[in-house]
C-alpha cells in the first residue's frame, strides 16, 4: 500500500506531464482537424458579417474604391455616420422609412402566408408517402422533392411562362368559368385583403378618415392591403419549391419513431386520426421547430425569385428586406444604408427565431 | 576563325532576340461591357481589332460582363476594375462623384463633332468625363396596316396621337402601348415644359402645372382604355405587343428595329418623331460612354484614354455606323453612314438627337424614380389621384437632392 502510493508521489509529476502533453496534442491535432472549416466560415461568414456592421455605420456609397492600385486605404471614401442609418430605416419620417417598412410589411405578409403552409403540406405530403399501403412511393418521392432540386431562376422563369395574363393559369381558369376576367399575375399590385374587403364594398374612401392616417410613413390602410396579386403568385412559387426539402426531413422523423408506439396505440383501441394528433405530431415536434426555422429564415431572406419574376414591383409590393438590402446596396449606391438594413433583418430572424423556439419547445430537440 | 564567327553569329542572334522580345513588349488594358447581341458583339471586337492593328504596343482584353452593373460595383470597392469600361448615362453622376472615372474629356479629337445633347449627359461638375459611344432615342413606331384600315393619319401632336389611339383601339387592338414607367413619360413632361430638376439641379421643379398637364395626359390615355400596358396584353415588353399586333402605336427606341425584323418579319410597320406637345418637341436619349479608370486605379491611363478615343472618335464612329446595329453613331458627321446601312426610313430616331434630353439622374435618385413609377402605375389604374401623385414624386426627389448637400 505504501509502496503503492509512494510510487504514485514519485511518477505524478511524470504523468502528469504526458498527459498534459497528450491533451496539447489533442487540441492541436482537433484544431487542426477543424481549421478548414474555421477558415471557410471566418472568411466567408464572420468577416463579411464585421465589415457589414462597420459599413451599416458608414455613408459608403459602395462605388468609391476602398483601396487604391498599390492597395493603400483609401481615407476618403466614406465618413462615420453613427447610428444615422439605423435612425433613417426606423425612426426619421421619409422615403428611406417608408421603403423599410414597406418592405417590411411585404416580408411578414410573405412569411405568414408561405411558412404555416409550407409545413402543414410537407408533413401531410410526408404522413402520405411514408404509407405501407403506397404503391410508387419512390415516383410520388422524387416528385414531390423535384422542385426542390431545381434551379429557382428557372422555376421562377417557368412560373413566369404559367401566369402571364394569357398564359396556361388564365387559360385553364377561363376554361372553368367562362366569365372569368383574366388576372395580370405579374404585374397586378392590389393587395388580397383590400380586394376582399372590396368585394364586401368597403373601400378606402368608405371605411373612414382613420384609414388615411400615416403610421411609420405608411397609411394604416395600406398596412392591412394583405400580400399583392403578384406577391401572392411568387408564395404560390415558393411554396411549392421548397415543400419537398420540408418534406424528406419530416420523412426522415417519420420513419424514426419506432413502430411499437403504434401498435401500443392501437392495442389501446386508437382512431387513425387520434393517433396522427396525439402520437406522430408530438412525437414530430423537434422536427417541426427545425422545419419552421429553416421556413422562417428562408422566407425572410427571400430574394432569387423576387429578383427574377417582379424586380420588387408592382408598386413595391414585392419589395422584400432582403431585395431592399441588394437595391439600397446596388441601385442606389447606399451601401451604408444596405448594410443596416441588412442587419435589421437579421435580428429579425434572431428576434423571431428566439420566440418559435419558446413557443415550439425546440430545446427538447438538443 | 570559325569559332570566333560561330560566336559573333550567337552574339547577333540573341542581340536579335532580344530586341525582337523589346519591341514585343505590350501592354494588355481590359476592356469591359455589356454584351447586347452577337451583332454587336461582333462589331466592338472588329473594332477592338482595328485598334490594336494601329497600336501594336497594346493588348486588349475584351470582357463581357454578365450582371454588368454589379460585376462593376464589386470592382470599384476594391479598387481593382477595368481600365476602360462602358458608362450608362444613368448611371453617369453616379459613378463620376464616387471618383472611379478619369474626366478625359479634353483629350477627345474633334469634341464638337460629338451630339452637343449627348457631351452635356456625359458632363458632371463643369468636366467632360467621356465620350459617348453610341445612342439611342425613343420615336412613335406604328403598325402602318392598322392605321391604313382604320384610316388614320401618323399623329403629331397630342390631340393627334389621342385621337389616332382612339380610332384605332378595338377590341383586340389596344391604340398605343408603352410601359407605365418615367422614361416614357419624361418626352410628355418635358413638351408640356415641364422639368424635374432645376437648370442648374439644385432645386426640384416637378410640383408644377405643367407636370399635372403631362400626368393628366398619359394617365388619361389608359383610364379612357385606348392604351394598355405591355404586360396587360399579356407582352413582355411594349415591342413584343406591337410586334404582336397588339397594338397599333409604341413608343420605343431604336433597338426596336432589329428586334421587329428579327422576330415579327411580317408585320407592316413605319417610324415618325414624337408627337409635339405645347412648349415643342422632346425625347429621350438612352447613351453610354466609354468610361476610363481613375488614375489612382488605372496603371495604364494613357493607353486607356488612347483606346476609348479610338473607339468614339470619328473612324469608331464611322465603324459604328456602318454596323448598322441597333444605336446610332454619337457623332454627326457619322449619321448618314448610319442611315445608309440601317435605312433612310430611320431617320426620325437620329432626327431625335437634336432635341432630346438626358436619361440621367443626380446619386440617390432611385428612390424618387421608385415612387414616381409606383405613382404613376396606381394612377392609371384609378387609385391614387395625380395630385397626389406629383406632390408625392416631388418630396421623394426633394429628399434625394436634400442627401445630396
Amino acid at each position: 500500500m505504501a509502496e503503492a502510493v509512494s510510487h504514485t508521489v514519485e511518477t505524478a509529476p511524470e504523468k502528469l506531464m504526458t498527459q498534459r502533453s497528450q491533451r496539447i496534442q489533442e487540441i492541436i491535432a482537433g484544431y487542426a482537424f477543424m481549421a478548414p472549416a474555421i477558415i471557410i466560415l471566418t472568411v466567408f461568414l464572420v468577416l463579411p458579417m464585421v465589415a457589414a456592421l462597420f459599413f451599416s455605420l458608414t455613408d459608403w456609397n459602395g462605388i468609391t474604391p476602398l483601396f487604391d492600385r498599390q492597395g493603400t486605404v483609401n481615407t476618403q471614401a466614406f465618413e462615420m455616420v453613427g447610428l444615422e442609418n439605423y435612425e433613417r430605416l426606423l425612426l426619421r419620417e421619409g422615403s428611406r422609412q417608408e421603403a423599410f417598412f414597406t418592405s417590411l410589411k411585404n416580408t411578414v405578409y410573405f412569411v405568414l402566408g408561405v411558412v404555416p403552409v409550407q409545413t402543414i403540406l410537407a408533413l401531410v405530403l410526408a404522413v402520405i408517402v411514408n404509407q405501407r399501403w403506397l404503391k410508387g412511393k419512390g415516383f410520388f418521392r422524387t416528385a414531390f422533392y423535384f422542385p426542390s432540386i431545381s434551379s429557382s431562376v428557372v422555376i421562377s422563369l417557368i412560373f413566369m411562362f404559367l401566369f402571364a395574363s394569357n398564359g396556361i393559369i388564365n387559360q385553364g381558369i377561363k376554361a372553368l368559368f367562362p366569365g372569368y376576367q383574366n388576372v395580370t399575375w405579374l404585374n397586378d399590385a392590389t393587395g388580397v385583403i383590400h380586394a376582399l374587403l372590396g368585394g364586401l364594398g368597403i373601400t378606402r374612401d368608405t371605411v373612414g378618415e382613420w384609414a388615411r392616417t400615416e403610421v411609420l410613413s405608411i397609411r394604416l390602410w395600406d398596412w392591412i392591403s394583405g400580400p399583392s396579386v403578384t406577391m401572392l403568385m411568387i408564395m404560390i412559387l415558393n411554396t411549392w419549391t421548397t415543400i419537398g426539402t420540408m418534406m424528406v426531413i419530416y420523412l426522415a422523423a417519420l420513419q424514426n419513431i419506432p413502430g411499437q408506439v403504434y401498435e401500443a396505440a392501437y392495442v389501446d383501441g386508437a382512431t387513425t386520426g387520434q393517433i396522427f394528433r396525439k402520437i406522430t405530431v408530438p412525437l414530430l415536434r423537434p422536427t417541426t421547430f427545425f422545419v419552421i426555422t429553416l421556413g422562417l429564415i428562408g422566407t425572410f431572406q427571400v430574394f432569387d425569385q423576387i429578383y427574377v419574376i417582379s424586380s420588387g414591383g408592382p408598386a413595391d409590393t414585392t419589395l422584400t428586406i432582403a431585395y431592399l438590402v441588394y437595391r439600397s446596396g446596388f441601385d442606389d449606391s447606399r451601401m451604408g444604408l444596405a448594410t443596416a438594413t441588412a442587419m435589421v433583418l437579421f435580428v429579425i430572424i434572431f428576434v423571431f427565431t428566439m420566440i418559435q423556439r419558446r413557443i415550439v419547445g425546440g430545446e427538447k430537440a438538443d | 576563325m570559325r569559332n570566333v564567327r560561330l560566336i559573333v553569329l550567337m552574339v547577333g542572334l540573341f542581340a536579335l532576340l532580344g530586341a525582337g522580345l523589346a519591341s514585343a513588349q505590350t501592354t494588355t488594358i481590359q476592356l469591359a461591357g455589356w454584351s447586347s447581341s452577337d451583332a454587336e458583339n461582333a462589331a466592338l471586337e472588329a473594332m477592338v481589332a482595328a485598334f490594336e492593328e494601329a497600336n501594336p504596343d497594346i493588348d486588349v482584353e475584351l470582357i463581357f460582363a454578365p450582371e454588368y452593373e454589379t460585376f462593376m460595383q464589386t470592382g470599384f470597392a476594391s479598387g481593382d476594375y477595368p481600365n476602360v469600361f462602358y458608362v450608362d448615362s444613368f448611371r453617369l453622376q453616379d459613378w463620376a462623384s464616387a471618383g472611379v472615372l478619369e474626366p478625359y474629356g479634353d483629350q477627345i479629337t474633334n469634341p464638337d463633332d460629338l451630339y452637343a445633347s449627348l457631351r452635356d449627359i456625359f458632363t458632371y461638375d463643369g468636366q467632360l468625363y467621356c465620350a459617348p459611344k453610341d445612342f439611342s432615342t425613343l420615336a412613335l413606331v406604328y403598325n402602318t396596316d392598322l392605321f391604313e384600315a382604320a384610316g388614320v393619319a401618323v399623329p403629331t401632336n397630342w390631340e393627334e396621337l389621342r385621337a389616332a389611339a382612339e380610332a384605332l383601339t378595338t377590341e383586340d387592338v389596344a391604340g398605343l402601348t408603352t410601359g407605365i414607367e418615367l422614361p416614357r413619360f419624361l418626352p410628355f413632361l418635358y413638351e408640356a415644359g415641364g422639368s424635374i430638376l432645376s437648370e442648374d439641379g439644385t432645386e426640384v421643379v416637378l410640383d408644377s402645372d405643367a407636370t399635372i398637364t403631362a400626368v393628366d395626359y398619359f394617365v388619361s390615355l389608359y383610364t379612357d382604355g385606348v392604351a394598355k400596358s405591355p404586360a396587360d396584353l399579356g407582352a413582355g415588353w411594349a415591342g413584343e405587343a406591337f410586334g404582336q399586333g397588339k397594338a397599333a402605336m409604341t413608343i420605343e427606341g431604336n433597338w426596336i428595329i432589329q428586334y421587329l425584323i428579327d422576330q415579327f418579319p411580317d408585320t407592316n410597320w413605319a417610324v415618325s418623331e414624337l408627337p409635339v406637345g405645347s412648349e415643342g418637341p422632346a425625347t429621350m436619349a438612352f447613351t453610354v460612354c466609354y468610361g476610363v479608370a481613375a488614375a489612382a486605379n488605372n496603371d495604364n491611363l494613357e493607353a486607356s484614354v488612347r483606346l476609348a478615343d479610338f473607339l468614339t472618335g470619328p473612324e469608331g464612329a464611322m465603324m459604328v455606323g456602318e454596323s448598322g446595329f441597333g444605336p446610332m453613331p454619337a457623332r454627326a458627321s457619322a449619321a448618314e453612314t448610319w442611315l445608309s446601312s440601317r435605312g433612310e426610313e430611320f431617320a426620325p430616331f437620329v432626327a431625335g438627337g437634336d432635341y432630346s434630353y438626358a436619361w440621367s439622374f443626380p446619386p440617390g435618385f432611385g428612390t424618387f424614380i421608385d415612387t414616381f413609377n409606383n405613382g404613376l402605375n396606381e394612377a392609371v389604374k384609378g387609385n391614387v389621384d395625380v395630385q397626389e401623385l406629383v406632390q408625392d414624386s416631388a418630396e421623394a426627389a426633394q429628399e434625394a437632392l436634400d442627401e445630396l448637400m
